[in-house]
């Protein structure tokens, strides 16, 4: 069934900070560990290297771009933050958890945004939002007030009860921002989040950067928009073919490589 | 919440969220339910208006129709977490895999459960039949072997997602593992249907409950690794 709700994008609005949660800490150390630590993390598809030995530490509370050509990485590098695919070689950390060991404890701490949105088409935009509170374990009452706060946040209330299917691409990414906002992460992994967003939905990407650094929560997207973003980040990586290139900013570091010369699979793939 | 009541609270939200989806694309599950009686209605002229003949084809046909409804049921529910690439979605939510399975199954079995009712009023209908004491058997009997099914179903549906050849892969895949099921399933129809008179209906039923829980906790215990690497 197509969409026959206009869809009047509001006034943006300041960010509700109430839907912007700080972190909740892991309370095991003194220091908090980095938010993101890898150590030659490569993986390997068939005999290509999307990554080829990524060795990366990345500080609490930093907004961090990674930019580069189509085939550096970026993805993949996000999809292991993400758990959704394991490394081939090296290891990748969220908050001082392995992604592979432990991944069942880093999706407790991150929220990943990537190219498809993962919604469910025959489901409402409240309905899609309401799954994702029950998946997250959220008690009824929160479920509700968030997922309100979360909707009113993107400015998709007025289509809240509309059914996914007739949506834009752009009102589909909306959605899945709120999904996010539901989450109350300490790790954002954000593929490309400005693409197919008019405008309004840009700024509103930009804002709610700005509000998860103002509570402290880390944030790592990928995105070719690099002057668009450029004041929104503390730090960028630069990678091509699937290795580190450059690092300017600030929080975070690029890690001397250790064995990557040293291992032939990852060394033979990348070349 | 205990991480018992956490995982079945997220089985229970899958569940209601593929019984929605189902209930608003009801076009599929009437194709399906249009599908398995146009079965059971060919067999029936093929057989002619023989009565006894009827009576004795009866429990296969049933769960012969059921087979192909169950299959493209179970087919469907996976098929809706490949649009938008939902799957990678559930998997990445922190929740126990094993509840990713339940809800399938759930929502499968449901979803067989009312197919095979329906289906089961179609043969009393065409068959001429008199289900009337045998009744509880049969939705016993209907009961544990759609939840056998689905626990099956489930777990190569989750296994064929991804395949180009999906449509093709999950019966082969599926038909060999639930032959015991079929067997016990279409003799303990017939037992109920005919009255047990040799006494086997309980045998048949021990073996439909074994069965469901060997498949189930290795569909629990397995399903989890079909989400890996999506």
């Amino acid at each position: 069934m197509a969409c026959t709700h206009a869809f009047v994008p509001l006034e943006p609005s300041m960010p509700q900070t109430t839907i912007y949660r700080s972190p909740r800490s892991l309370g095991l150390q003194d220091s908090p560990p980095p938010a993101v630590e890898t150590a030659e993390l490569a993986r390997l598809f068939g005999r290509s290297a999307a990554l080829a030995g990524v060795s990366l530490r990345v500080e609490p509370a930093s907004v961090i771009a990674l930019v580069g050509p189509n085939g550096a990485g970026k993805t993949t590098l996000l999809r292991i933050l993400a758990t959704a695919i394991r490394p081939s070689f090296g290891s990748a950390k969220v908050d001082g958890l392995d992604v592979t060991r432990h991944a069942d404890l880093v999706r407790t701490r991150i929220a990943y945004l990537s190219h498809a949105t993962g919604l469910y088409d025959d489901l409402t935009a409240r309905e899609n939002l309401r799954f994702s509170a029950q998946l997250l374990g959220l008690a009824t009452a929160d479920a509700v007030q968030g997922i309100e706060a979360a909707l009113a946040e993107v400015l998709m209330t007025d289509a809240a009860d509309l059914r996914v299917r007739g949506f834009s691409a752009g009102m589909r990414k909306r959605i899945a921002l709120a999904r996010i906002l539901l989450a109350a992460p300490s790790l954002v992994l954000l593929d490309e989040p400005h693409a197919a967003l008019d405008a309004d939905g840009m700024a509103l990407v930009d804002r709610m950067l700005d509000a998860w650094r103002g509570v402290g929560v880390t944030v790592i997207l990928a995105s070719h928009a690099v002057e668009r973003i450029a004041h929104l980040v503390d730090g960028t990586v630069h990678l091509d073919g699937g290795l580190v290139a450059e690092v300017t900013g600030r929080g975070v570091a690029s890690l001397p490589p250790a064995i990557r010369d040293s291992t032939p699979a990852i060394a033979g793939a990348a070349r | 919440m205990s991480s018992l009541g956490r995982t079945a609270a997220a089985a229970w939200a899958i569940a209601r969220k593929d019984a929605l989806a189902e209930l608003r694309g009801k076009h599929a599950a009437t194709s399906t339910l249009f599908f398995a009686a146009l079965v059971l209605l060919l067999f029936g002229f093929a057989l002619g208006p023989d009565s006894r003949k009827l009576a004795d084809a009866a429990p296969g046909l049933l769960w012969l129709a059921i087979v192909f409804a169950g299959l493209l049921t179970v087919a469907r529910l996976h098929a809706v977490e490949t649009d938008d690439d939902a799957l990678e979605q559930l998997a990445l939510y922190p929740v126990d895999r094993r509840a990713i399975y339940a809800g399938k199954v759930i929502s499968g079995l449901v979803a067989m459960l009312v197919l095979g009712m329906v289906l089961l009023g179609v043969v009393t209908i065409l068959y001429g039949m008199n289900l009337g004491p045998a009744l509880p058997a049969l939705l016993l009997t209907l009961l544990l072997g759609t939840l056998g099914f689905a626990a099956v179903g489930t777990f190569y549906a989750g296994v064929t997602v991804r395949m180009g050849a999906r449509e093709v892969m999950l019966p082969l895949l599926v038909l060999p593992i639930v032959a015991p099921l079929l067997l016990a399933a279409v003799k303990a129809t017939g037992a109920a249907l005919g009255g047990d008179p040799s006494g086997e209906l309980g045998a048949w039923l021990q073996l439909l409950v074994g069965f469901d829980i060997v498949m189930l906790v290795a569909g629990a215990g397995t399903y989890g690794f079909l989400l890996e690497d999506v």
